[in-house]
């Protein structure tokens, strides 16, 4: 029973009282998206959007071109021009801010949510946006969003900076738009082609997934309506000015996606992203995934369907799709035990064992823009990246996997060792001792004397840490 | 350009014949052969890595992504600049393509593509192991496989005991505790995090105390995989993977993108050839990827999600430097879907017989039991040599 706070939560804290109804507790988070916990500084996406422009600029159109020949200077200034514009700072600040709220906030199960939306809408590694602005998207774009529509948190998620840049929007053009007859064109030999990436990810993987039948044309289709969606661009900002829609890259006339014909211009998007939304097959493709995130790898027809039926309800609404989701884990719950995947599993740690983590308001606020971050900064990025789960950093547009076996690797299991053993050293001086080891085992785990039998095998407080972190039950939840 | 469909059909005819007679005869001395497999993330652009020359139709379609540095190999194809040790290789004889191939997968769709040519299905996600893992179980492999990546590759997954390597930074916990932790595992039936620990202990000292001088780039990976697999007892299966070929934009020329991906490749044979050193020999290289991409190139001067692509080979298990196509021209009519390059040849027949040949059992055998009798050819005779 007290697995369920690890299967949709991070665990109790040792000092944490035991929810005496978890299901009302659980449910109790999912209507309002409070303030975050985190009381340092929180800079906005677009200042540090800007901030991305400036580095990009800097580097492309004054640095490479002034230092042709001096290889030496050129490394030289642009790490200047790195620590300039926060680069080795923001992502570590994000993840500050992200921690935080798993750990100290009273909505673990809610952030979960956020984290599981934030790997649905996945920004992944690509250019310099980890660095800059994917945690920004991920507080701005996706978690405001966790009380509203489906429906809006894509279109909000579509139609985002970070979105349009990552899946090469910018590049779809009609071939039949008022730009494509323009003379630079033929000058440049760049004719006006679309660029099918975001249409197809966006059906693929933000909605009705390939269970739905498209076909080639359907995605050809729908990249015409999303012509003209690209970042403004001019000499300075590059690629990083705001999305707008431009009507002279826009594909004249109808399109048909489904079946369905959608009328040429601006409001298309929105209305295919209506239709999208609301197809069965992004309904189910959603819904699995949400049990396939929390309670198994083979989610079962039971499982899914009440999530189903909450959607249909409510219209998408999310808090009803999660409220719906989170029944079904606690019906399910003792019969599943799954893989914890690495950062809720570090996670979990830092919440039970109260560790000093993330690092502090009063850290990060120390960093000065222009300066080289701190170690102490630093921290939260390196183990995030050495863990193989660092949220910003997926490889691919699908996001980070839910399934066990992506997880399971001699080298993943190190990974575990190292960490569960280093992450001694955040522990806070007065968490050191055998009662809290107690407390921590006896508050989130139903057999307690099988965990301390485990832990009595070695005599040092750090050996025990090491021991209870990568016990059986400890991995799986 | 002087390839063509019929010139190639005849050509396969008499060889036919030839092998007809040529029964495999599989080796029955102890030199341990190596299976290497690049996985390429992203969809690897086969006309990019491997132009056609003199083709009036591809000029036209990507006029700004075709380089005029490429690399001379034949008369109908070309090497793109970032394979120079692949050009050294085929000097020797140890480097060959395979062109206008692909899985039997036409969605373009790089999640659904990546786990087909790991798996080897045709149904994504249905199968949860992968060919070459099911190849390595049939020939009796277990604990021979080893992935350069962090996660165990799906493609792997089928045979039990794989090892990976992708070196930590910071100290594993001492020995008496990974055993205790051994206990619990067995103790508590968990199977497959106490096989996964007990590589973890098996592992020499020197590899279990991570400095911070590890680094995880493919040269430093293929080096230590070499290491590995010219030990007797080492690894004989290794699997590497590169990543970023989804180049819709800015594929580039030299300096592209793509240009960067395929000198990854590159490096990784280059670095494997000189530390297997004569075990190079016996050794073979390829390369896989989802699917191939758009011939032409769109405004962004990048290409799209395609179909048909090339295979890329190396190692002294090859039995020639060719360039071995059926090839299906470049007119729209000859295009799949009007749109992109043909595949000819089911890129499982390459990966059934270069089993066949590494691990030698008869080809039958992994067509039976690897890809449930599927109509895949045996092309151990044209491509792989027997030692």
């Amino acid at each position: 029973m007290k697995n369920i706070f690890r299967k949709i939560g991070f665990g109790l804290g040792p000092d944490e009282k035991i929810p005496s109804d978890p299901l009302k507790w659980a449910l109790g988070q999912l209507d309002e998206v409070p303030p975050f916990v985190w009381q340092g500084n929180i800079p906005t996406e677009k200042e540090l959007r800007k901030l991305y422009g400036k580095f990009i600029y800097g580097d492309r159109e004054k640095l490479r071109k002034k230092f042709k020949k001096d290889k030496e200077g050129y490394k030289r200034e642009k790490d200047k021009l790195r620590h300039e514009t926060g680069q080795r700072f923001w992502q570590n600040l994000e993840f500050s801010i992200r921690h935080k709220e798993a750990i100290a906030s009273n909505v673990p199960v809610l952030t979960r949510l956020w984290y599981f939306w934030g790997n649905h809408f996945t920004i992944s590694d690509k250019d310099f946006l980890k660095k800059y602005t994917t945690g920004a998207y991920h507080r701005e774009t996706i978690r405001p969003n966790l009380n509203q529509t489906f429906e809006k948190m894509l279109y909000d998620a579509t139609t985002s900076w970070a979105m349009i840049l990552h899946l090469d929007n910018s590049d779809n053009t009609g071939p039949k738009s008022q730009s494509a007859n323009e003379a630079w064109r033929r000058k440049k030999n760049k004719p006006a082609t679309i660029n099918e990436n975001h249409a197809r990810e966006l059906l693929e993987l933000h909605t009705v997934s390939p269970n739905a039948g498209y076909t080639q044309e359907d995605i050809i289709q729908l990249a015409y309506i999303m012509t003209g969606w690209r970042y403004k661009w001019n000499k300075t900002s590059l690629e990083t000015g705001n999305v707008w829609f431009r009507p002279d890259r826009h594909q004249p006339g109808k399109k048909i996606v489904f079946n369905k014909e959608y009328k040429s211009g601006r409001k298309g998007l929105s209305l295919v992203i209506k239709d999208l939304a609301n197809h069965p097959s992004c309904r189910e493709f959603i819904a699995t995934k949400l049990c396939r995130h929390f309670i198994t790898d083979n989610p079962t027809k039971e499982m899914i369907k009440p999530i189903v039926t909450a959607w249909e309800k409510s219209d998408g609404f999310l808090p009803e799709v999660h409220k719906a989701a989170i029944k079904v884990v606690f019906e399910h719950q003792s019969k599943h035990n799954k893989f914890q995947l690495p950062e809720n599993w570090f996670l979990q740690m830092a919440k039970m064992a109260d560790m000093d983590w993330p690092a502090s308001e009063e850290v990060m606020d120390t960093y000065i823009l222009g300066t080289k971050p701190f170690d102490n900064h630093r921290r939260s990025e390196w183990t995030m990246e050495e863990l193989g789960h660092s949220p910003y950093n997926s490889k691919q547009p699908n996001g980070w996997p839910d399934n066990q076996a992506d997880w399971l690797s001699p080298e993943l299991l190190i990974r575990r060792l190292i960490l569960a053993k280093k992450s001694w050293f955040y522990l806070k001086k007065n968490k050191r001792n055998l009662e809290t080891y107690e407390k921590i085992v006896s508050n989130n785990f139903d057999k307690p004397e099988t965990i301390l039998d485990l832990l009595s095998k070695k005599d040092q407080l750090q050996d025990k840490h090491t021991l209870l972190f990568n016990s059986p039950e400890m991995l799986k939840a | 350009m002087k390839i063509s469909r019929r010139n190639f059909l005849k050509g396969s005819l008499t060889t036919l014949f030839v092998a007809g007679f040529n029964l495999p005869i599989y080796a029955l001395n102890n030199i341990k052969k190596n299976l290497v497999v690049i996985s390429l993330r992203g969809g690897m652009d086969g006309l990019c890595a491997l132009p056609i020359k003199n083709d009036k139709n591809f000029e036209k379609l990507r006029p700004d992504l075709i380089l005029d540095k490429n690399l001379e190999i034949n008369s109908d194809f070309v090497l793109h600049p970032s394979l120079s040790t692949f050009h050294e290789l085929w000097k020797e004889g140890k480097s060959s393509f395979v062109h206008a191939t692909s899985i039997p997968y036409t969605g373009r769709s790089h999640f659904d593509g990546q786990d087909l040519m790991e798996s080897g299905g045709k149904v994504p996600y249905q199968i949860k192991t992968g060919w070459l893992g099911r190849g390595m179980k049939i020939a009796n492999l277990e604990g021979d496989g080893l992935a350069l990546a962090l996660p165990m590759p799906l493609l792997l997954r089928g045979v039990p005991k794989n090892d990976n390597y992708y070196p930590a930074k910071g100290k594993l916990p001492d020995k008496e505790i990974l055993e205790i932790l051994s206990q619990v595992y067995s103790n508590k039936s968990e199977a497959e995090l106490k096989s996964l620990l007990d590589i973890v202990k098996s592992r020499p000292k020197v590899d279990t105390s991570y400095g911070q001088s590890s680094s995880r780039d493919s040269i430093s990976l293929a080096k230590k995989a070499a290491k590995m697999m010219i030990k007797p007892n080492g690894p004989r299966v290794a699997v590497f993977e590169v990543h970023e070929f989804d180049t819709h934009s800015a594929q580039g020329g030299v300096n592209g993108t793509h240009s960067d991906c395929l000198s990854e490749i590159d490096d990784i044979v280059r670095t494997l050839k000189k530390y297997l050193a004569k075990d190079f020999d016996n050794t073979l290289i390829v390369t896989l990827t989802e699917f191939g991409r758009t011939i032409k190139q769109n405004s962004g001067l990048g290409t799209e999600h395609g179909y048909g692509g090339a295979i890329l080979m190396a190692g002294g298990l090859l039995k020639k430097s060719q360039v071995y196509s059926d090839w299906p021209g470049l007119k729209k009519k000859e295009l799949f879907e009007k749109r992109d390059l043909n595949s000819t040849i089911d890129a499982r027949s390459i990966y059934a017989s270069a089993m066949s040949t590494v691990f030698d059992l008869d080809f039958k055998r992994f067509k039976d039991e690897v890809f449930w009798g599927e109509n895949l050819q045996n092309l151990s005779d044209k491509l792989f040599k027997n030692i």
